[in-house]
């Protein structure tokens, strides 16, 4: 994740955040540290990855994407995933509609016809030359917005780019007279985006960010810890995406056609099929936000104009295996993670496709009800999916630019981020009502170190002194499943219908296979999250707490996992300290 | 961040609890206890551990 080594002195940058996706692409700047997504000279904010060459004239964005339907030969789309990629191991699978990718000297390129005169030859263009010539519009329109060149940008880029990737990338930019400060991950720009917000707590959470795109997913599990973030576990997938929910409608809205034009099968022309996967996308955009659509195009094949409508509901029937195809990714990363869901705080959804109401609300059943999931149809206070890896990108580059090249460099190297993270929780003993030891979790398992957290726990009620006892905790998954229906019945006389309780043996940290996720056979089953008490790690006593004081606990883990416990009546001064040497 | 507040009190002190300075040292963490992994190079409390990282600073020196 080099920063070039020849950029701008900081005080003379200009940057950006710069999402760079396969399908669209956005800019943002942040004013007053908020960040901002730049709409281009044709309004958009989502604006689309591809460029077209009409009689020499460069078009990109929306524009471009328009000649899809005329101009597909001269125009170029999809192609953000080809860098750094030897020919034989790309997909060229959304290309096929536009100009296809080939090899030549080596690396993926495309043919196309850029020059202005009639008997100029097409020229040959690497995926990079592509990028550097698209990443050069974008930069135009942002520094038009701003009334001053732009220099430097953070980019994102997915979390299983390469190294390879992401040189290509670093190259394409710096050919087109871009610095880049830093690449960082879209999974991690997004949860930035949202601990940006003023309103934003800094807490301990555990987050899926869902990165819904037009031709993949990717979905990763980040545990956030004291604003540090680290992903346990990413999963990628290429076959549940936009793409797929416009063939749902396309192969919808064909069969129609069909009905009613026997033997014209509008997939079967290429530029008959082009029109029908621009409204299809245009009918499901609507189906987000309205629950009935319409779909019209004229002359989609022989020259027939065809209209139509959908409601949502039918749109959801029709798309159900791909959607249930998002609840399984997301499932099967959880799991990777060695969590379960109910380990998940927040789910962040991301990404075009994830304005799709039916997808939030397909995960709200996947988890708890205390999950929150930012999405624009399950919280009103969401941040537009579509904006948000460009506004973490925006943010990101506000807080470095001011940094030199060599700094970003040093900063963002293994030494500094590889550090340990601790397994197991940390935490104080507290008592519940009905006498039982239970534990109070101080700092988290996945927590980073050095770290540093403090608990204010209330002391006994007539006060006095006061054990601190200070362990190891884990979580567990606890299953209660009702008797099974008949038996209770029988025996139903009087006594509350005893719960059978099973304890699932999977624990959080474990590579748990064993943690089940339950298919919902027996519908009444309850499952929670319990913490376990493990290994002492030290005691200390507060004495002559007054009534109703409270305690501060205070636990300091340093990188070589030294720990130290400070305790203290909370408004008296000295207090107990002890350090337990790794 | 924002210091939770447990309202589940503390057990009274066993009778006849004794240690120096009221504290017992019984275990401690172990390579064990923790994995190595990568923090993400990104917002403005991972500036805060590089900085501490590299200028080798306690939390209490970077308080200061
Ligand atoms: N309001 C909406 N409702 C449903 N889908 C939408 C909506 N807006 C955009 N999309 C879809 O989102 C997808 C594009 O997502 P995004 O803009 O995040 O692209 P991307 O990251 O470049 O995609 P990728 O790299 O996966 O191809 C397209 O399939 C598009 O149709
Ligand atoms: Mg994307």
């Amino acid at each position: 994740m080099s920063a070039s080594k020849t950029g701008p002195a900081p005080s003379d940058r200009v940057a950006i955040g710069i999402t760079f996706g396969n399908s669209n692409s956005s800019i943002a700047y942040t004013v007053d540290d908020k960040a901002e997504v730049i709409a281009n000279e044709d309004g958009d904010r989502q604006i689309p990855t591809i460029l077209s060459y009409v009689d020499g004239e460069e078009y990109y964005g929306q524009q471009a994407k328009a000649f899809l339907v005329r101009n597909p030969k001269n125009t170029v789309a999809y192609f953000r995933d080809f860098l750094g990629k030897d020919f034989k191991s790309i997909d060229p699978t959304h290309n096929h509609a536009s100009v296809h990718p080939e090899e030549a000297n080596g690396v993926v390129s495309f043919t196309l016809k850029d020059k202005a005169e009639e008997d100029a030859a097409p020229s040959v263009l690497s995926v990079e030359e592509v990028s550097t010539r698209y990443l050069r519009r974008l930069i135009t329109s942002a520094s038009e917005y701003l009334g001053k060149k732009v220099t430097s940008a953070v980019i994102t880029i997915p979390t299983n780019f390469n190294d390879k990737q992401k040189a290509a990338l670093l190259a394409a930019a710096a050919a087109a007279d871009l610095e880049v400060l830093q690449l960082i991950s879209e999974p991690v720009a997004a949860v930035l985006a949202y601990d940006a917000r003023p309103e934003a707590e800094l807490k301990d959470k555990i987050v899926v960010v869902a990165e819904l795109g037009g031709t993949r997913s990717d979905v990763a599990v980040v545990a956030s810890r004291g604003g540090l973030y680290t992903v346990l576990a990413t999963a990628h997938d290429y076959e549940f995406a936009g793409f797929a929910l416009d063939n749902v409608l396309m192969d919808h809205f064909a069969k129609e056609f069909l009905k009613k034009n026997p033997g014209k099968d509008p997939r079967e022309n290429a530029r008959s099929l082009a029109k029908l996967k621009m409204e299809a996308e245009q009918t499901k955009k609507a189906l987000s936000l309205g629950t009935n659509a319409s779909f019209s195009v004229e002359s989609l094949a022989d020259g027939i104009d065809f209209s139509s409508t959908i409601n949502r509901l039918r749109y959801e029937t029709i798309a159900r295996n791909v959607l249930e195809g998002f609840n399984r990714l997301v499932e099967s990363v959880i799991k990777k993670a060695g969590l379960d869901v109910l380990d998940v705080d927040e789910v962040i959804l991301s990404g075009g496709t994830s304005h799709t109401p039916r997808i939030a609300a397909n995960f709200t059943n996947i988890f708890n009800p205390s999950t929150t999931i930012l999405a624009p149809a399950t919280t009103t206070t969401a941040i537009n999916p579509s904006e948000l890896q460009a506004r973490g990108a925006a943010l990101q580059a506000s807080l470095i630019q001011e940094y030199e090249a060599d700094d970003i460099e040093q900063s963002t190297h293994a030494a500094v981020t590889t550090v340990p993270h601790v397994t197991n929780a940390i935490g104080v003993v507290s008592v519940s009502e009905s006498g039982t030891e239970v534990f109070i979790p101080i700092i988290f398992p996945e927590t980073a170190v050095p770290a540093r957290r403090t608990v204010l726990v209330a002391a006994p009620k007539a006060g006095g002194d006061v054990l601190v006892k200070i362990v190891e905790g884990n979580t567990h998954i606890k299953v209660t499943k009702p008797e099974p229906k008949k038996a209770a019945a029988g025996k139903a006389n009087g006594s509350n219908s005893k719960a059978a309780m099973v304890e699932d043996a999977g624990e959080s940290g474990d590579e748990g296979d064993e943690s089940d996720f339950s298919d919902d056979s027996e519908d009444e089953e309850k499952r929670e999250k319990v913490w376990k008490i493990g290994a002492t790690l030290a005691e200390a006593a507060i004495r002559g707490v007054k009534k109703g004081g409270k305690v501060e606990v205070t636990i300091n883990v340093t990188a070589d996992l030294t720990v130290t416990v400070t305790t203290r009546e909370v408004g008296s001064k000295g207090g107990v300290r002890g350090t337990l040497s790794a | 961040m924002a210091t939770t507040l447990v309202s589940l009190p503390l057990p009274a002190l066993p009778e006849g609890w004794a240690a120096e300075k009221d504290f017992k040292p019984v275990g401690k963490l172990t390579k064990d206890s923790a994995a190595q992994r990568a923090i993400e190079p990104v917002g403005p409390h991972f500036l805060a551990h590089a900085r501490r990282a590299r200028h080798k600073r306690t939390f209490s020196e970077d308080d200061r």
